[in-house]
Protein backbone atom coordinates (compact mmCIF):
# COMPACT_ATOMS: atom_id res chain seq x y z
CA UNK A 1 0.00 0.00 0.00
CA UNK A 2 2.74 2.55 0.90
CA UNK A 3 5.65 1.35 -1.66
CA UNK A 4 9.12 2.05 0.05
CA UNK A 5 10.92 2.04 -3.44
CA UNK A 6 12.25 4.19 -5.89
CA UNK A 7 11.31 1.65 -8.27
CA UNK A 8 7.60 2.12 -7.51
CA UNK A 9 7.98 5.65 -7.76
CA UNK A 10 9.02 5.45 -11.32
CA UNK A 11 6.67 3.68 -11.96
CA UNK A 12 4.01 6.31 -11.91
CA UNK A 13 5.64 8.14 -13.96
CA UNK A 14 7.24 11.95 -13.67
CA UNK A 15 4.83 14.48 -13.88
CA UNK A 16 6.14 18.02 -15.26
CA UNK A 17 7.13 20.78 -12.78
CA UNK A 18 4.39 23.05 -12.51
CA UNK A 19 4.72 27.18 -14.24
CA UNK A 20 7.47 29.27 -12.24
CA UNK A 21 6.21 32.44 -10.68
CA UNK A 22 5.95 35.51 -13.06
CA UNK A 23 8.87 36.64 -11.54
CA UNK A 24 11.42 34.19 -10.39
CA UNK A 25 14.24 35.30 -8.80
CA UNK A 26 16.63 32.67 -9.43
CA UNK A 27 15.32 32.47 -13.04
CA UNK A 28 17.50 35.59 -13.27
CA UNK A 29 20.45 33.96 -11.94
CA UNK A 30 19.92 30.91 -13.88
CA UNK A 31 20.15 32.71 -17.16
CA UNK A 32 23.24 34.38 -15.84
CA UNK A 33 24.99 31.10 -15.28
CA UNK A 34 24.47 29.40 -18.58
CA UNK A 35 25.28 33.03 -20.44
CA UNK A 36 29.12 31.88 -18.73
CA UNK A 37 29.48 33.72 -15.25
CA UNK A 38 29.92 31.38 -13.13
CA UNK A 39 30.30 33.49 -9.99
CA UNK A 40 26.32 34.24 -10.30
CA UNK A 41 26.38 30.60 -9.05
CA UNK A 42 27.93 31.36 -5.85
CA UNK A 43 24.81 33.73 -5.03
CA UNK A 44 22.66 31.05 -6.61
CA UNK A 45 23.94 28.95 -3.76
CA UNK A 46 23.67 31.43 -0.95
CA UNK A 47 20.03 31.56 -2.04
CA UNK A 48 19.33 27.95 -1.69
CA UNK A 49 21.83 26.34 0.37
CA UNK A 50 20.32 26.79 4.24
CA UNK A 51 17.12 24.89 2.39
CA UNK A 52 19.33 22.20 0.72
CA UNK A 53 21.21 21.52 3.71
CA UNK A 54 17.81 21.26 6.09
CA UNK A 55 16.38 18.94 3.54
CA UNK A 56 19.18 16.74 3.25
CA UNK A 57 19.46 16.49 7.19
CA UNK A 58 15.95 15.78 7.31
CA UNK A 59 15.85 12.87 4.84
CA UNK A 60 19.14 11.23 6.16
CA UNK A 61 19.22 12.06 9.22
CA UNK A 62 23.24 12.72 9.65
CA UNK A 63 24.90 16.00 9.59
CA UNK A 64 27.83 15.07 7.64
CA UNK A 65 26.23 12.75 5.10
CA UNK A 66 23.77 15.95 4.37
CA UNK A 67 26.36 18.13 3.61
CA UNK A 68 27.88 15.70 1.72
CA UNK A 69 24.48 15.42 -0.18
CA UNK A 70 24.10 19.15 -1.03
CA UNK A 71 27.54 19.43 -2.24
CA UNK A 72 27.01 16.68 -4.44
CA UNK A 73 23.40 17.92 -5.03
CA UNK A 74 24.98 21.62 -6.10
CA UNK A 75 27.25 20.02 -8.18
CA UNK A 76 24.91 18.25 -9.97
CA UNK A 77 22.73 21.27 -10.52
CA UNK A 78 26.13 23.27 -12.10
CA UNK A 79 26.25 19.99 -14.71
CA UNK A 80 23.10 19.67 -15.65
CA UNK A 81 21.72 23.17 -16.02
CA UNK A 82 21.65 23.05 -19.65
CA UNK A 83 18.59 20.37 -18.99
CA UNK A 84 16.33 23.19 -16.70
CA UNK A 85 13.61 24.50 -18.56
CA UNK A 86 13.25 27.90 -17.88
CA UNK A 87 9.44 28.62 -16.70
CA UNK A 88 9.47 26.30 -14.34
CA UNK A 89 10.23 26.83 -10.98
CA UNK A 90 13.87 26.22 -10.30
CA UNK A 91 14.00 25.54 -6.93
CA UNK A 92 11.50 22.59 -7.02
CA UNK A 93 13.96 21.01 -9.94
CA UNK A 94 16.39 21.26 -7.42
CA UNK A 95 14.42 19.71 -4.91
CA UNK A 96 13.70 16.75 -7.07
CA UNK A 97 18.07 16.36 -7.98
CA UNK A 98 18.30 16.84 -4.14
CA UNK A 99 15.97 13.83 -3.24
CA UNK A 100 17.39 11.40 -5.77
CA UNK A 101 20.95 12.42 -4.20
CA UNK A 102 19.85 11.72 -0.84
CA UNK A 103 18.34 8.29 -2.02
CA UNK A 104 21.25 7.40 -3.90
CA UNK A 105 24.01 8.22 -0.27
CA UNK A 106 21.33 6.51 1.90
CA UNK A 107 21.23 3.02 -0.85
CA UNK A 108 24.98 3.16 -0.27
CA UNK A 109 25.07 3.81 3.41
CA UNK A 110 22.46 1.73 4.35
CA UNK A 111 20.61 2.38 7.49
CA UNK A 112 22.25 4.92 10.38
CA UNK A 113 22.19 3.66 14.13
CA UNK A 114 19.35 5.57 16.06
CA UNK A 115 20.22 8.49 17.43
CA UNK A 116 21.65 9.14 20.81
CA UNK A 117 19.13 10.64 23.47
CA UNK A 118 21.82 13.61 23.84
CA UNK A 119 21.58 16.08 20.81
CA UNK A 120 22.94 18.80 20.43
CA UNK A 121 21.58 22.53 21.04
CA UNK A 122 20.43 24.39 18.06
CA UNK A 123 20.64 27.84 17.53
CA UNK A 124 17.28 28.39 17.90
CA UNK A 125 16.99 26.87 20.97
CA UNK A 126 17.70 30.59 22.87
CA UNK A 127 14.79 30.69 24.71
CA UNK A 128 15.66 30.27 28.65
CA UNK A 129 14.70 27.09 29.37
CA UNK A 130 15.85 25.50 32.74
CA UNK A 131 17.45 22.16 32.93
CA UNK A 132 14.49 20.22 32.91
CA UNK A 133 13.22 21.49 29.62
CA UNK A 134 16.33 21.55 28.24
CA UNK A 135 16.45 17.61 28.76
CA UNK A 136 12.53 16.91 28.00
CA UNK A 137 13.46 19.19 24.51
CA UNK A 138 16.23 17.24 23.62
CA UNK A 139 14.04 13.73 24.69
CA UNK A 140 11.81 14.87 22.31
CA UNK A 141 13.82 15.21 19.46
CA UNK A 142 16.01 12.47 19.88
CA UNK A 143 12.63 10.35 20.00
CA UNK A 144 10.82 12.54 16.88
CA UNK A 145 14.42 11.31 14.78
CA UNK A 146 14.07 7.77 16.02
CA UNK A 147 10.34 7.87 14.57
CA UNK A 148 11.28 9.61 11.05
CA UNK A 149 14.47 6.71 10.67
CA UNK A 150 11.66 4.13 10.82
CA UNK A 151 9.69 5.10 8.34
CA UNK A 152 9.86 3.60 4.82
CA UNK A 153 11.56 5.71 2.56
CA UNK A 154 9.26 7.41 0.16
CA UNK A 155 6.76 7.98 3.14
CA UNK A 156 9.81 9.74 4.97
CA UNK A 157 10.46 12.04 1.87
CA UNK A 158 7.19 12.35 1.54
CA UNK A 159 6.43 13.47 4.83
CA UNK A 160 9.26 16.06 4.46
CA UNK A 161 8.84 17.93 1.42
CA UNK A 162 5.23 17.89 2.68
CA UNK A 163 5.24 19.11 6.59
CA UNK A 164 8.51 20.04 6.82
CA UNK A 165 9.61 21.85 3.61
CA UNK A 166 6.28 23.25 3.06
CA UNK A 167 5.19 21.68 -0.38
CA UNK A 168 1.54 21.21 -1.94
CA UNK A 169 0.79 17.92 -1.78
CA UNK A 170 0.58 18.32 -5.43
CA UNK A 171 4.05 19.80 -5.43
CA UNK A 172 5.41 17.13 -3.56
CA UNK A 173 4.14 15.04 -5.94
CA UNK A 174 5.60 16.38 -8.72
CA UNK A 175 9.01 16.32 -7.22
CA UNK A 176 8.89 12.98 -6.39
CA UNK A 177 7.32 11.73 -9.39
CA UNK A 178 4.19 10.17 -7.52
CA UNK A 179 0.77 10.70 -7.88
CA UNK A 180 -1.35 13.20 -5.31
CA UNK A 181 -3.09 10.30 -4.15
CA UNK A 182 0.11 8.52 -3.39
CA UNK A 183 1.52 11.38 -1.34
CA UNK A 184 -1.71 11.68 0.22
CA UNK A 185 -1.23 7.96 1.26
CA UNK A 186 2.43 8.19 2.23
CA UNK A 187 2.00 11.14 4.73
CA UNK A 188 -1.10 9.55 5.98
CA UNK A 189 0.40 6.41 6.60
CA UNK A 190 3.82 8.65 8.57
CA UNK A 191 1.99 11.60 11.12
CA UNK A 192 0.37 7.66 12.02
CA UNK A 193 3.37 6.02 12.61
CA UNK A 194 5.42 9.28 13.87
CA UNK A 195 2.23 9.69 16.57
CA UNK A 196 1.89 6.09 17.77
CA UNK A 197 6.01 6.11 18.18
CA UNK A 198 5.70 9.05 20.41
CA UNK A 199 2.40 7.36 22.25
CA UNK A 200 4.57 4.47 22.98
CA UNK A 201 7.57 5.95 23.84
CA UNK A 202 5.85 8.49 26.07
CA UNK A 203 3.58 6.05 28.39
CA UNK A 204 4.39 5.26 31.38
CA UNK A 205 5.89 1.99 31.92
CA UNK A 206 2.93 -0.60 32.66
CA UNK A 207 3.28 -2.96 36.03
CA UNK A 208 5.33 -6.24 35.89
CA UNK A 209 4.87 -8.55 33.29
CA UNK A 210 1.95 -11.00 34.17
CA UNK B 1 -22.84 3.72 17.54
CA UNK B 2 -21.24 6.06 14.97
CA UNK B 3 -17.75 5.07 13.30
CA UNK B 4 -14.52 6.38 14.08
CA UNK B 5 -12.42 8.45 12.04
CA UNK B 6 -9.21 7.59 13.19
CA UNK B 7 -8.09 7.06 9.37
CA UNK B 8 -8.89 10.25 8.12
CA UNK B 9 -7.79 12.23 11.18
CA UNK B 10 -3.64 12.67 9.81
CA UNK B 11 -5.25 14.31 6.61
CA UNK B 12 -7.60 16.31 9.08
CA UNK B 13 -4.82 18.08 11.27
CA UNK B 14 -3.06 18.90 8.43
CA UNK B 15 -5.64 20.38 6.26
CA UNK B 16 -5.45 17.42 3.84
CA UNK B 17 -9.03 16.48 2.98
CA UNK B 18 -11.54 17.62 0.84
CA UNK B 19 -14.16 19.92 2.10
CA UNK B 20 -17.09 17.00 2.40
CA UNK B 21 -14.48 14.76 4.53
CA UNK B 22 -13.55 17.79 6.66
CA UNK B 23 -17.43 17.77 7.09
CA UNK B 24 -17.63 14.27 8.10
CA UNK B 25 -15.16 14.44 10.37
CA UNK B 26 -15.37 17.51 12.38
CA UNK B 27 -19.53 16.29 12.83
CA UNK B 28 -17.69 13.06 14.37
CA UNK B 29 -15.38 14.71 16.26
CA UNK B 30 -18.36 16.64 18.10
CA UNK B 31 -20.09 13.92 19.10
CA UNK B 32 -16.95 11.20 19.91
CA UNK B 33 -14.29 11.89 23.09
CA UNK B 34 -11.84 9.03 21.83
CA UNK B 35 -11.22 10.75 17.95
CA UNK B 36 -10.95 13.73 19.95
CA UNK B 37 -8.07 12.34 22.03
CA UNK B 38 -6.62 10.92 19.19
CA UNK B 39 -6.73 14.54 17.57
CA UNK B 40 -4.79 16.14 20.34
CA UNK B 41 -2.19 13.72 20.45
CA UNK B 42 -1.72 13.81 16.64
CA UNK B 43 -1.46 17.90 17.03
CA UNK B 44 1.10 17.19 19.42
CA UNK B 45 3.00 14.85 17.72
CA UNK B 46 2.89 17.43 14.37
CA UNK B 47 4.29 20.19 16.75
CA UNK B 48 6.83 17.92 18.47
CA UNK B 49 8.26 16.69 14.40
CA UNK B 50 8.89 20.67 13.50
CA UNK B 51 10.23 21.32 16.53
CA UNK B 52 12.71 18.24 16.29
CA UNK B 53 13.75 18.91 12.55
CA UNK B 54 14.58 22.61 12.66
CA UNK B 55 17.76 21.97 11.28
CA UNK B 56 21.46 22.27 13.00
CA UNK B 57 23.22 24.14 10.78
CA UNK B 58 24.83 27.97 10.73
CA UNK B 59 26.12 30.22 8.54
CA UNK B 60 29.83 29.23 8.83
CA UNK B 61 28.41 25.42 7.50
CA UNK B 62 27.04 27.44 4.62
CA UNK B 63 30.15 29.51 3.61
CA UNK B 64 32.21 26.09 3.98
CA UNK B 65 29.68 24.29 1.88
CA UNK B 66 29.55 27.21 -0.40
CA UNK B 67 33.03 27.48 -0.52
CA UNK B 68 33.68 23.79 -1.48
CA UNK B 69 31.24 23.87 -4.18
CA UNK B 70 33.11 26.87 -5.69
CA UNK B 71 36.47 25.53 -5.65
CA UNK B 72 35.28 22.10 -7.79
CA UNK B 73 33.04 24.26 -10.03
CA UNK B 74 36.01 26.90 -10.87
CA UNK B 75 37.78 23.92 -11.30
CA UNK B 76 35.56 22.40 -14.17
CA UNK B 77 34.81 25.43 -15.74
CA UNK B 78 37.64 25.62 -18.34
CA UNK B 79 37.14 21.64 -19.44
CA UNK B 80 33.80 22.25 -20.04
CA UNK B 81 32.90 20.82 -23.44
CA UNK B 82 30.84 23.47 -24.83
CA UNK B 83 33.44 26.26 -24.49
CA UNK B 84 35.79 23.98 -26.00
CA UNK B 85 33.79 23.35 -29.24
CA UNK B 86 33.08 26.90 -29.43
CA UNK B 87 36.80 27.63 -29.85
CA UNK B 88 37.82 24.98 -32.23
CA UNK B 89 36.34 26.40 -35.50
CA UNK B 90 37.96 29.75 -34.99
CA UNK B 91 41.46 28.32 -34.17
CA UNK B 92 41.92 25.87 -37.01
CA UNK B 93 40.75 28.92 -39.35
CA UNK B 94 43.49 30.88 -37.99
CA UNK B 95 45.88 28.18 -38.26
CA UNK B 96 44.75 27.00 -42.06
CA UNK B 97 45.27 30.92 -43.21
CA UNK B 98 48.35 31.20 -41.10
CA UNK B 99 50.11 28.17 -43.25
CA UNK B 100 48.85 29.64 -46.49
CA UNK B 101 49.95 33.17 -45.82
CA UNK B 102 53.62 31.53 -44.57
CA UNK B 103 53.90 28.93 -47.61
CA UNK B 104 53.57 32.25 -49.95
CA UNK B 105 55.63 34.64 -48.67
CA UNK B 106 58.44 31.80 -48.46
CA UNK B 107 57.67 30.78 -51.43
CA UNK B 108 57.78 33.94 -53.22
CA UNK B 109 61.03 35.46 -51.36
CA UNK B 110 62.87 32.52 -52.68
CA UNK B 111 61.92 32.89 -56.09
CA UNK B 112 62.91 36.64 -56.11
CA UNK B 113 66.41 35.68 -54.88
CA UNK B 114 67.20 33.39 -57.54
CA UNK B 115 65.20 30.75 -57.56
CA UNK B 116 64.43 27.46 -55.33
CA UNK B 117 64.23 23.98 -56.23
CA UNK B 118 61.16 23.05 -57.68
CA UNK B 119 59.20 21.11 -54.66
CA UNK B 120 55.75 21.02 -56.16
CA UNK B 121 54.84 18.89 -59.26
CA UNK B 122 55.12 20.49 -62.61
CA UNK B 123 52.20 22.64 -63.64
CA UNK B 124 49.05 20.19 -64.60
CA UNK B 125 47.30 20.99 -67.87
CA UNK B 126 45.50 23.98 -67.68
CA UNK B 127 42.52 25.75 -69.33
CA UNK B 128 43.19 29.57 -69.52
CA UNK B 129 40.46 31.67 -68.88
CA UNK B 130 40.20 33.20 -72.79
CA UNK B 131 40.99 36.74 -72.37
CA UNK B 132 37.45 38.01 -73.31
CA UNK B 133 36.62 39.16 -70.01
CA UNK B 134 38.95 41.58 -68.78
CA UNK B 135 36.48 43.49 -67.10
CA UNK B 136 36.02 40.96 -64.40
CA UNK B 137 37.85 40.82 -61.54
CA UNK B 138 40.51 38.39 -61.45
CA UNK B 139 39.76 37.13 -58.10
CA UNK B 140 36.46 36.21 -59.12
CA UNK B 141 37.22 34.79 -63.22
CA UNK B 142 39.58 32.34 -61.34
CA UNK B 143 41.48 29.61 -63.22
CA UNK B 144 40.12 26.34 -64.52
CA UNK B 145 42.58 24.17 -62.94
CA UNK B 146 42.52 20.06 -63.75
CA UNK B 147 43.47 18.36 -60.91
CA UNK B 148 44.63 14.77 -60.48
CA UNK B 149 43.44 12.60 -57.91
CA UNK B 150 45.77 12.62 -54.64
CA UNK B 151 46.26 10.42 -51.93
CA UNK B 152 43.47 9.86 -48.99
CA UNK B 153 44.12 12.35 -46.03
CA UNK B 154 46.78 14.24 -47.87
CA UNK B 155 46.17 18.11 -49.17
CA UNK B 156 48.15 18.33 -52.53
CA UNK B 157 48.61 22.25 -52.72
CA UNK B 158 49.30 23.87 -56.53
CA UNK B 159 50.68 27.28 -57.25
CA UNK B 160 50.49 29.33 -60.20
CA UNK B 161 53.79 31.84 -59.66
CA UNK B 162 54.12 32.24 -63.79
CA UNK B 163 50.32 33.43 -63.42
CA UNK B 164 51.53 36.05 -60.95
CA UNK B 165 54.55 37.32 -62.65
CA UNK B 166 51.71 37.93 -66.01
CA UNK B 167 49.46 40.26 -63.14
CA UNK B 168 47.53 37.40 -62.92
CA UNK B 169 46.35 36.24 -59.19
CA UNK B 170 48.49 33.89 -57.52
CA UNK B 171 46.44 30.92 -57.28
CA UNK B 172 46.69 27.87 -54.29
CA UNK B 173 45.12 24.71 -54.26
CA UNK B 174 44.71 22.31 -51.26
CA UNK B 175 42.33 19.12 -52.48
CA UNK B 176 41.49 17.53 -48.95
CA UNK B 177 40.57 13.93 -48.06
CA UNK B 178 36.96 14.90 -48.88
CA UNK B 179 37.36 14.85 -52.45
CA UNK B 180 33.97 17.30 -52.92
CA UNK B 181 36.47 19.72 -50.69
CA UNK B 182 39.03 21.81 -52.14
CA UNK B 183 40.88 24.78 -50.57
CA UNK B 184 41.34 27.54 -53.33
CA UNK B 185 43.75 30.52 -52.53
CA UNK B 186 44.08 33.75 -54.31
CA UNK B 187 46.51 36.38 -54.24
CA UNK B 188 47.61 39.38 -56.30
CA UNK B 189 49.87 42.20 -55.65
CA UNK B 190 49.30 45.34 -58.35
CA UNK B 191 49.82 48.63 -57.44
CA UNK B 192 46.85 50.65 -56.43
CA UNK B 193 45.17 52.19 -59.50
CA UNK B 194 45.37 55.91 -59.87
CA UNK B 195 42.56 57.57 -59.22
CA UNK B 196 41.72 61.59 -59.61
CA UNK B 197 40.04 63.97 -57.63
CA UNK B 198 36.24 63.82 -57.95
CA UNK B 199 36.79 67.49 -57.61
CA UNK B 200 38.89 68.37 -60.45
CA UNK B 201 36.38 65.54 -62.52
CA UNK B 202 33.49 68.27 -61.64
CA UNK B 203 35.56 70.82 -63.00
Amino acid sequence: MFPGSEAVLMEEGIPTLPAAPANDPLEHLVRRIRAGEGEAFEALMARTEARLLALAWRILGDRHLAEDAAQETFLRVFRSLNTFRLGEPFEAWMVRIAVNVCHDLSRKRGPLPLPMETLEILEGDAAPMNAEEAVLLQQRRAMIQRALRSLPQAERAALVLRDLEGFSTEEAARILGVRPVTIRSQVSSARAKVQAFCSRLLQPPQGGRP
Amino acid sequence: MTSHVLDLLPLWVEGDLTATERAAVDRHLAVCPACQSATEQLKTSQAWLREAMAAPFDASDQDRLRRRVMDQIRAEIPAKPIRRLAVRPALLAACVASLLVATLVWRRGHEVEGGIPQLMPPPLPEVVQPPSAPDLPSSTVGRQTASLPHPRGRPAPRQDLEASAQGEPTRIEFQTANPTIRIIWLAQSKSLPETTPSIEEKS
